[in-house]
Parts: structure tokens; C-alpha cells; sequence
């Protein structure tokens, strides 16, 4: 290059033979560098040749000249001259592969920023999935003290229902009495004088009123749940909502920070820090565009809705009992964040009345008008359904083909198919297919809500108790890791995750997706064969996480490097996704994201 | 244009005009609750009016596929048309599209197969004369409706 004599006006060796010199620098920068260096940043060219030890060659000493005019850029390397090419082997740099180096000082600036920006998402990350943690066993607990209150109430009430009715054989008894004295000629005053005295001294009716008594004595007043009853609706109380209502408000609203207060010295809420080691967060590479849009687990709203335990499947019914609630007060029948429907319907008239009414009820509803164009928009926009209508029957690839194609990349959003066949052989088509349940057609506004509502439990702004309730307790605890652990984790933990904090939801909204991944240490860790540097797998995940400081949260503070360095070990953190999760998977391809950082 | 509901007929369901047995008021209505305003009926008269139109092409194609007697078709054009009309509560033209649907798949009315697909074709004439009748029905109801309205 440098003996091309058409460079020579622009790039030559020097007089000497023992440097180059660059005459014109942009004529340089704009046709040579792109040509030889792939770039055009004359700087960063000095740079590379600063890292090769080559040394810009000042001429200002004495005449202030440059033999080579005043724009020319001498460079100097004592291996490098035109009579030694033998030499050039001896130009060196300290790091590797010279092009590879190039690269990467190409990539640092961007690299930088990356870091920085994923420092701060695993921050605001992992304090939602703490958050998330927090509420889950806040509310596991207020569960399981429910539950108990109620059993003990109902003992109380049966007690007291067989002590009323020996009351009412008692006054039957004092009533016979009456018409005794009567008879036997007592005045009124006289009586009521005698009947009290009958009633106090019990002489006439001590077995029945003993009896009453004891049954009431047999019952301990101080239940044990009552002590935990208790704290909970003093801690709610400090939130604002009155001891009275803290049950409803625990079940129904969003707990404020002082909601999550009272267990935090609960020896349960420990766990959290067990359940949460930070590097498999890590593990995800918050970056990648598909991840973002296409992580292999479920959004909340669609685990509920098809959680894999046929419990937790049937626990949303109940909420169908209320189906076309309406929208009280005019408010979004959602909490943080409205679900994206999508419709695929053929027949505009449908098409329309069906968006009026999801858009009536504050959905998001995009529309497609075939089996083909809904594949389509399901493969273009990724995870972004959280619920989908489909027809049936359609012009280019009707309701079930689309149904199935659709599931092989998302298995887990809502399918419901509109149609009017119902008849039990279709309907074991649909379901054989992928379709979720069934809105039949013509379908009504209640309808449609109801089919929402049951399917969307976990967006909507006050889901139904009984939703709550029921998948919760059947798994006896938080001492015991739930089988479906990601389902019923975020299934309970979104609602009030989503009030709590808004700051970080609205801004990574797409982040409570990515906690599954830390769930997945609740499954036995035997089913995690990668073996991170920081989590020892004998003692299973529990232990690994709370024996490290993983858990510290600097948001924005100066641990970002280091969770830029912890990366790399972690990056085999989607392996250790325990089976569970996997199922929930995309196809091949889309996982390969997920290692990739891992090889760099 | 200034009363909501001055339709000769609406004195029964509240402020639910009657529209006569050929449409199911209480699925009609709730497209009508639909309207922001019940003075214009935006929604409503354009969703209507958008299932003319969709009528009127879906008999057009159905007179085709008779000639060509097109079954297949013609059950499919049948499912179009019943969905549409069942969402707006047009009852009768709902239960004569269903009927189309049958024969064109070579079905007797209460579902049970027909091969005779000269027979199903001749039914299929028969009732897509009657479907228009009461489509052209409705039709003039609901024009008549929303013009007043």
C-alpha cells in the first residue's frame, strides 16, 4: 500500500525509509482506511498504531516544519522500514490477534454502555423479583392464617350454634315454669323475680346451662392464628386500610410497602433470599432484542391461566361466577398493565362488534382477519398476545390450524376459539389442538369479558379472591416449594408487585417475565447440571443463593462492573432451567440467544 | 333528531326500540349500548350497515356457487353469513343461513347426512330465496330504524 504510487500523494514511505507518512490526512481517512482497515476514524488509526508502538514523529523542534507539509502525519516504528520486510514480524502488540483487536476496541465504546445499561436492568430487575418475593409470601402467609381463622370461626360458630339451641331448651323449660307459677297463682313481678332467681341460681336448669358453658370453655379463645391475624392487620393498618378490612385488602389491593413490612423478621421471609440467587438472573441477557420480546417462559397473565396443575388450572373459575363485571367507577378493570387480545376473525361484522367490546373493556385488540394473517402477526410481534380470539372457520387457514401452528412457538397464551359448533366432538378438536376454551357464538359482551376475566386473572386490577385462595393453599406453605413454582410465584406475586412498584414496572416492563428463571431454583436442584462458579448445586440452589452476597442491590451503584464480570460465568444461567420451564419453550433457535454471550 | 328513542314501535323494552320478531333485540341491543351517543348511533348504523353490504356480496356469491353447484362453497358462504347475523340478533336470517350451511355440507337439517347432493341443492335454492325475503325484511326495519334515528 504504502509502495502504490497511487497513494503517493496521499500515503508514502518516508525519505528515510524507516517511517510512513500520511500526507493527507482526510483523503486517508475517507478512501484508504475504509479500504485497508475496514473503518474511517483516522484517530482510531493512530490509536492501533500507538498499541503497534508506532510513534508519531515530531518535526516542530527547530524549524517547526514537517519535510512532508504541515498536515502530514509522520509515524515511526524501529522494525518497520521499507528494506525489512522480514522485520515486520517484530511489530507486535501486547494483545493477540491484531484484528480481533481491532474489533473489539471497535466494540468497547458500545460495549460500555451495554454494560452499564444491564447494570442497571439486573438492579431493577432483581428488586422486582425481590418485591415479587416478598409479596408471594406475604400473601402465602396471610393465606395460611385465613384459612385457619376461618376453620376456627367455623368451630366457634358450631359451638355457639349448640349452645344457643340449649338455650332455647332452657327458656322452653323457664317458659313452662312460668305457666306453672301461673297457674299456682304468683303475681307478675313475683315471677319475673322467681324466674331470674331460677336463672341464676340454675337450680331447676343446671345441666342444660353447664353443658352450654362447657361447650364454650372447651374452645381456646387464643387461637394461634389470631396472634398472626393480628399483627397482619396492625401492619395493615399502618398502610392505611382499618384492621377490619385487612383481609380483603391483603386479598384484593395492592399491599403498600408497609403491607411487606410485617414479615420481613419473619423467619419465612428469609427464603427469599434463598430463592433468589442473583446469578441466574443474570443469567439472561437482557439485551437481546428477541429475548426481550421473546422469552421462553410466560407472561404472568397466561401461566395463570393454563398453569400446568390441574388445580391451579380450575382455581381461575371461579371468577367466571362475575363475569361481565362491569366497569365501576369508570376505571380499567386492569391493574398496571391492559392485556393485548388479539382476534382473528373473517367476519368484519363480528370483527368490529367484538374490538368495540374488548376495546369497551380497556383491552388492547389488534385484529387479523384469517388464520394465516393471525400466524403472521403472532410470529411478527412475538410475545406480545396475551390472549387470543380465534374463528374457526376462515378463508386461507382456519382457527385450529392456526391454533396449532401458533402453539408450537407459544404454548401458553389463551387460545379461545369463537365458533358455533360446539358440539362435544368439535369441541374435543379444539382442545386436542391447543384452544383453551370456548366463547360461544354469537358471543355476548359478558361473554367475551367472562372469557377474559377467567383467562387474565393476574391482570386484572382486583382479581377474585377465590382465584387467589385456591392455588395457594393446596401447596401447604412456603416451607415447601410448589410444584408449578413459577406459576403460582407470579401468578400471586403481580398484582400487588405491579402497584408497589411502579417505577420499575413502567420502565422494564418486561422484566417480571424474566423471573422464572430465578423460580426455576425451585425445583430440585438435581435438575440443574450447570455448575456456576458461585452456587455449589450440592446444597441445591436455597443454600447456594443465601450464602452469597448476590443479593445485594446496588441499583446504579458501584457493583455494575462487577455484574458486567459476573456475567460470564453466570451466562449458563437459562441451563439450569429445570424442565418445567422448558416446555414453555420457543423453538430451538430462539433459545440459541440465550447461550450466545456465553461464547464470546 | 333531538328525542333518542322516538321510534313508533319503542315503547316496551326501556328505550330499546321494538324491531319485530325477525331481530333479537336483546343481542341487537347490546350492539345498540355500544353507541356512544344514542342520538347519531355511529357504531351501530355503521356495523349495520357494513352487514349489507356483507349481505348482499355473500348472496351474490351464493347465487354463484348454486350455479355452479358449489357445495362446499356454499356451506362456507352459509357459516359467514349465520356468524354475522347471529352477532346482530337477525334470528331468521340466522336460522336460514344455518340451514345453507347443512345442506351444504350435505346434511339434512337436524345434521344427519344427506348424499343426495341434487336434493341438497334444490333446498339450498328454496332457502336462499327465503333468506332473502327475510333479510330484505330486516333490512327495511333496520333502515327504517336508523333513519329515524
Amino acid at each position: 500500500m504504502l509502495e502504490d504510487p497511487a497513494y503517493s500523494e496521499v500515503v508514502r514511505w518516508g525519505d528515510q525509509g524507516d517511517s510512513f507518512v500520511v500526507l493527507e490526512n482526510e483523503k486517508f481517512t475517507k478512501s484508504i482506511l475504509p479500504k485497508h482497515f475496514k473503518h474511517s476514524n483516522f484517530a482510531s488509526f493512530v490509536r492501533q498504531l500507538n498499541k503497534y508502538d508506532f510513534h508519531k514523529v515530531r518535526h516542530n523542534e527547530e524549524n517547526g516544519h514537517s519535510p512532508y507539509g504541515a498536515s502530514a502525519w509522520e509515524f515511526k516504528h524501529p522494525e518497520f522500514r521499507a528494506d525489512r520486510k522480514d522485520n515486520l514480524d517484530n511489530i507486535r502488540r501486547k494483545a493477540p490477534a491484531p484484528r480481533k483487536a481491532q474489533n473489539a476496541e471497535d466494540q468497547y465504546g458500545v460495549a460500555n454502555s451495554q454494560v452499564v445499561a444491564i447494570g442497571e436492568t439486573l438492579a431493577a430487575t432483581q428488586q422486582q423479583v425481590q418485591q415479587l418475593q416478598e409479596s408471594y409470601y406475604e400473601i402465602l402467609n396471610a393465606n395460611k392464617i385465613f384459612v385457619d381463622e376461618i376453620m376456627h370461626l367455623q368451630k366457634l360458630v358450631k359451638a355457639q350454634n349448640q349452645v344457643h339451641n340449649e338455650l332455647l331448651n332452657h327458656l322452653n323449660k323457664v317458659e313452662q315454669e312460668r305457666k306453672d307459677s301461673r297457674n299456682s297463682n304468683h303475681s307478675t313481678p313475683a315471677f319475673n323475680s322467681n324466674s331470674s332467681n331460677l336463672l341464676s341460681d340454675g337450680s331447676e336448669s343446671p345441666l342444660e346451662l353447664r353443658r352450654a358453658r362447657d361447650i364454650l370453655n372447651s374452645l381456646t379463645v387464643e387461637h394461634h392464628a389470631d396472634r398472626d391475624l393480628n399483627r397482619m392487620s396492625v401492619a395493615y393498618h399502618h398502610t392505611g386500610g382499618s384492621p377490619e378490612s385487612a383481609g380483603s385488602s391483603a386479598m384484593m389491593g395492592p399491599p403498600g410497602t408497609g403491607g411487606v413490612a410485617p414479615f420481613l423478621h419473619d423467619p419465612l421471609n428469609d427464603m427469599r433470599h434463598l430463592v433468589y440467587p442473583v446469578g441466574q438472573t443474570i443469567g439472561i441477557d437482557p439485551f437481546a432484542p428477541e429475548h426481550m420480546n421473546n422469552i421462553p417462559y410466560n407472561r404472568p397473565g397466561q401461566e395463570n391461566a393454563i398453569g400446568p396443575g390441574s388445580d391451579f388450572h380450575a382455581a381461575p373459575m371461579p371468577s367466571h361466577s362475575s363475569p361481565g363485571a362491569p366497569l365501576s367507577g369508570g376505571g380499567s378493570p386492569w391493574g398496571s398493565k391492559k392485556p393485548i387480545v388479539l382476534l382473528v376473525e373473517d367476519d368484519r361484522t363480528c370483527s368490529r362488534i367484538g374490538s368495540k367490546f374488548l376495546n369497551q373493556y380497556d383491552c388492547g385488540v389488534e385484529v387479523a382477519r384469517d388464520g394465516l394473517e393471525a400466524v403472521n402477526k403472532v410470529n411478527a410481534k412475538q410475545h406480545a398476545y396475551d390472549l387470543i380470539f380465534m374463528d374457526i372457520v376462515m378463508p386461507q387457514l382456519d382457527g385450529v390450524s392456526a391454533t396449532a401452528m401458533i402453539r408450537e412457538v407459544h404454548p401458553n397464551t389463551p387460545i379461545i376459539a369463537m365458533t358455533s359448533n360446539i358440539n362435544q366432538q368439535d369441541l374435543e378438536m379444539y382442545f386436542h389442538w391447543g384452544m383453551r376454551d370456548v366463547l360461544a357464538k354469537p358471543f355476548t359482551k359478558e361473554g367475551m369479558i367472562g372469557k377474559l376475566r377467567k383467562h387474565l386473572v393476574n391482570f386484572l386490577r382486583n382479581p377474585p379472591p377465590e382465584a387467589m385462595m385456591d392455588p395457594i393453599y393446596p401447596n401447604g406453605g412456603p416451607a415447601q416449594p410448589p410444584t408449578p413454582g413459577p406459576y403460582l410465584n407470579q401468578g400471586m406475586g403481580m398484582a400487588p408487585l405491579s402497584a408497589t412498584s411502579s417505577g420499575p414496572v413502567a420502565k422494564f416492563d418486561t422484566t417480571p417475565v424474566q423471573s422464572p428463571a430465578t423460580s426455576s431454583s425451585w425445583h430440585s436442584p438435581s435438575q440443574l447440571p450447570h455448575a456456576s462458579p458461585t452456587i455449589s448445586h450440592d446444597q441445591g440452589a436455597y443454600l447456594a443463593a443465601g450464602s452469597g452476597s448476590q443479593m445485594v442491590l446496588t441499583p446504579g451503584g458501584t457493583q455494575r462492573p462487577q455484574y458486567a464480570s459476573a456475567m460470564i460465568p453466570h451466562m449458563g444461567g437459562p441451563q439450569k432451567i429445570p424442565e418445567g420451564m422448558q416446555r414453555h419453550d420457543g423453538p430451538p433457535g430462539k433459545r440459541q440467544r440465550l447461550y450466545g454471550p456465553q461464547e464470546r | 333528531m333531538a328525542a333518542s328513542d322516538q321510534n313508533d314501535d319503542s315503547q316496551d323494552t326501556g328505550n330499546m326500540p321494538d324491531l319485530g320478531d325477525a331481530i333479537d333485540i336483546v343481542t341487537f341491543g347490546q350492539i345498540l349500548e355500544m353507541d356512544d351517543s344514542e342520538e347519531d348511533r355511529e357504531f351501530s348504523k355503521s356495523i349495520v350497515f357494513g352487514f349489507f353490504e356483507q349481505a348482499e356480496e355473500t348472496f351474490e356469491s351464493m347465487d354463484t356457487a348454486l350455479e355452479e353447484k358449489n357445495l362446499d362453497e356454499l356451506y362456507k358462504l352459509g357459516h359467514f353469513l349465520k356468524g354475522s347475523s347471529a352477532t346482530l340478533g337477525l334470528t331468521k336470517v340466522k336460522d336460514s343461513c344455518e340451514k345453507i350451511q347443512r345442506y351444504g355440507k350435505k346434511e339434512n337439517e337436524d345434521g344427519t347426512p344427506e348424499p343426495d347432493e341434487a336434493l341438497c341443492l334444490r333446498r339450498i335454492t328454496d332457502t336462499l330465496a327465503t333468506v332473502k325475503t327475510e333479510y330484505s325484511e330486516v333490512e327495511k326495519i333496520l333502515k327504517k330504524f336508523f333513519d329515524s334515528a
